[in-house]
């Protein structure tokens, strides 16, 4: 009993160094970001960032807040360039989140915009990706870009020539000498085509965690009826039909990675009784494996399934067969991750 | 939520449901038609001159005054201004103004024309003029107010423009995002803002047709009008219909309004505020006729 409590606390004492170990290096790289120059142009900086966190990022952007804590956020740096009569201004928000999920999920809530450059070493580059290429977009004065852990906005009034280069200037000192990671794996069940007639519309791939930035993706309910959280990845994919004979219309696709398997059947129930209150009698509660389900609703066949951790819903069908055919699709590669995952 | 027998969810939209949804999971009272007024037409008015704004976005405060007496006599029915604004602010009130201050700002140019407008036609003088937007002690010593938001979307509440223009009257403003922000309509019945909001003018020069939460200058176009009309919900109304086809313009598809703007059905059906009926609505457009986005 003595051996084994000197060995819990010696556990214990390694595991407490390596945590603090692990905490001071993160800390670390995450504040040896930004060095960004004291002028540009003829804009100048004042010489320290104004640093907002959790704690007070309401008083700094109101309910906007939400957004980024909705992520997992860890700190934002705020620099405000001035001409000399303070006319013109280039505001550099830098968000520094706790993993590069994070900050590509912020960069992935709207991919339009002109694709910036802004890695100059070709090796800085990262390998091919299921969602638009793009690390970085420009319209009207905003630069929005993903680097690493950071997502960034850099804006300016108003938005010429020679504005637009100080502002990807800046870009490029952001993203200078940082990783370019992969883009989340949750993207890689994404298939680009499913069977003949359903193409993905990867400037509509949307990553998140909250079910507030699903409502600004695809109204769900205002409520939280996929109990998403910050432990949850979750992925908004239109479809589109790209056959001759279907229509036009996109089914939406939205593919749920949950903690744990107990996690994702609880949330399928609360999501069944929610929005499929009526249809209680379609499902089966005893099959707890594979749950798979389609119903015809107002917009169209809803249909979903339920494979260990993995969520898929897919919504606004134009028929039973293309729900079908869509979530065997997704299924597929889930069960195939879900084995692989138990090897 | 597990509390909750029946949320609000995207089928009440499609299945027409909202009001009764909403009826039971947030205000938590019986759906009632008497409150809502069955028959109200309501006039809403939009002035736009395309000079209004020059192409470095700076508003010319001539053309805006224009603008805005263009608005008041057409509001009104009045052939001169003075007549016009004297139906809607009597000589002896105080005056609280309520512009937006962020994410796409009241300007400050419509701030000031309709300070000028309230001194010289009305004849009020200037320390009865209040800048009233803020807390809960704002309008308290207000006898009229006038509701001057920016035309917007918001991320939370879908709209941020005329109906959620007083969610700092609450002193609780959080509590009215999400399903909560159908409840943004009872803000305007609390007894230091209940009845004296008497011209909602609507900044619609520059308008953000995304919701944010950040501004977005691919977002912003130069609308160049004014709206107006003295029933709030009816102007929200007419604000959702330019900002929903400018989106879908932008898009080339539908691209609806996410999440649903629940506050403006709910101002008319739960709180009596106005119509949210845009049948019910009469628009009278005056000026630039370009990229309406009223068809």
């Amino acid at each position: 009993m003595t051996s084994l409590s000197a060995k819990t606390a010696l556990f214990l004492a390694f595991f407490i160094t390596l945590v603090f170990l692990l905490g001071g290096i993160r800390a670390e790289m995450l504040e040896k970001i930004v060095d960004l120059p004291k002028s540009i142009g003829v804009w100048t900086r004042p010489d320290s960032a104004r640093i907002i966190d959790s704690s007070n990022i309401f008083q700094y952007m109101n309910g906007a807040g939400e957004l980024y804590l909705s992520y997992n956020f860890d700190h934002l740096k705020v620099y405000e360039y001035t001409t000399k009569n303070q006319q013109d201004s280039i505001l550099v928000e830098v968000y520094i989140m706790n993993t590069s999920n994070d900050a590509f999920g912020l960069f992935s809530i709207d991919w339009g915009g002109e694709p910036i450059e802004i890695h100059s070493s070709p090796s800085m580059r990262s390998s091919p990706t299921v969602a638009p290429p793009a690390r970085a977009l420009y319209g009207g004065g905003l630069l929005r870009l993903w680097a690493d852990t950071i997502y960034a906005r850099v804006m300016v009034y108003p938005d010429t020539p020679e504005s637009k280069e100080a502002v990807l200037s800046l870009g490029r000192k952001i993203a200078a000498n940082r990783k370019m990671p992969t883009e989340p794996e949750l993207l890689k069940f994404l298939p680009q085509t499913i069977g003949s007639n359903w193409k993905l519309r990867k400037d509509r791939i949307g990553y998140f965690r909250s079910h507030l930035v699903l409502n600004s993706l695809y109204y769900l309910s205002h409520q939280n009826i996929l109990n998403l959280d910050h432990s949850t990845e979750a992925l908004t994919a239109p479809y589109e039909n790209i056959s001759n004979a279907g229509s036009a219309k996109s089914v939406q696709l939205l593919f749920i990675k949950y903690a744990s398997a107990k996690k994702a059947k609880k949330a399928l129930d609360q999501f069944h009784s929610a929005y499929l209150h009526e249809h209680q009698h379609g499902r089966d509660p005893r099959v707890i494996e594979n749950q798979m389900n389609f119903f015809n609703i107002e917009d169209g066949w809803l249909g979903y399934s339920l494979n260990g951790t993995y969520l898929s819903v897919v919504f606004e069908c134009p028929d039973r067969a293309s729900a079908q055919t869509i979530i065997n699709h997704i299924s597929r590669n889930a069960v195939f991750k879900e084995n692989d995952h138990g090897k | 939520m597990e509390n909750n027998p029946k949320c609000l969810t995207r089928r009440d939209f499609i299945r027409g449901t909202v009001g009764a949804t909403l009826a039971v999971s947030v205000m938590g009272v019986p759906w009632t038609d008497t409150v809502a007024a069955v028959d109200r037409p309501s006039l809403v008015s939009v002035v736009r001159d395309k000079n209004v704004m020059d192409a470095g976005f700076r508003v010319d405060a001539e053309i805006l005054k224009t603008m805005l007496d263009q608005t008041v006599l057409q509001l009104t029915g009045k052939s001169n201004i003075q007549e016009a604004w004297t139906e809607l602010i009597k000589p002896d009130d105080i005056v609280g103004l309520v512009p937006t201050p962020h994410l796409n700002p009241t300007h400050p140019e419509l701030v000031d024309a309709v300070k000028i407008s309230l001194m010289e036609a009305v004849g009020i003088s200037e320390k009865n003029i209040i800048m009233a937007q803020g807390g809960k002690s704002k309008p308290k010593p207000c006898t009229a107010l006038i509701c001057m938001p920016a035309l917007k979307g918001h991320w939370l509440t879908g709209i941020g423009t005329v109906i959620k223009n007083y969610i700092m009257y609450s002193g609780r403003p959080y509590d009215y995002h999400q399903e909560d922000s159908a409840k943004l309509g009872e803000i305007w019945l609390i007894p230091e803002v209940k009845g004296k909001t008497r011209l909602v003018l609507v900044d619609a020069i520059h308008p953000l047709c995304d919701k944010g939460p950040q501004p977005d200058p691919r977002y912003k176009w130069p609308y160049n009008g004014l709206l107006a009309g003295t029933d709030p919900v009816a102007v929200e109304t007419v604000c959702l219909k330019i900002l929903t086809e400018k989106r879908n313009a932008l898009r080339g598809e539908p691209w609806p309004i996410s999440p649903p703007p629940i506050c403006v059905e709910a101002a008319d059906k739960a709180y009596g505020l106005g119509t949210s009926k845009i049948e019910q609505i009469k628009i009278a457009h005056f000026g630039w006729k370009e990229d309406l986005l009223l068809s």
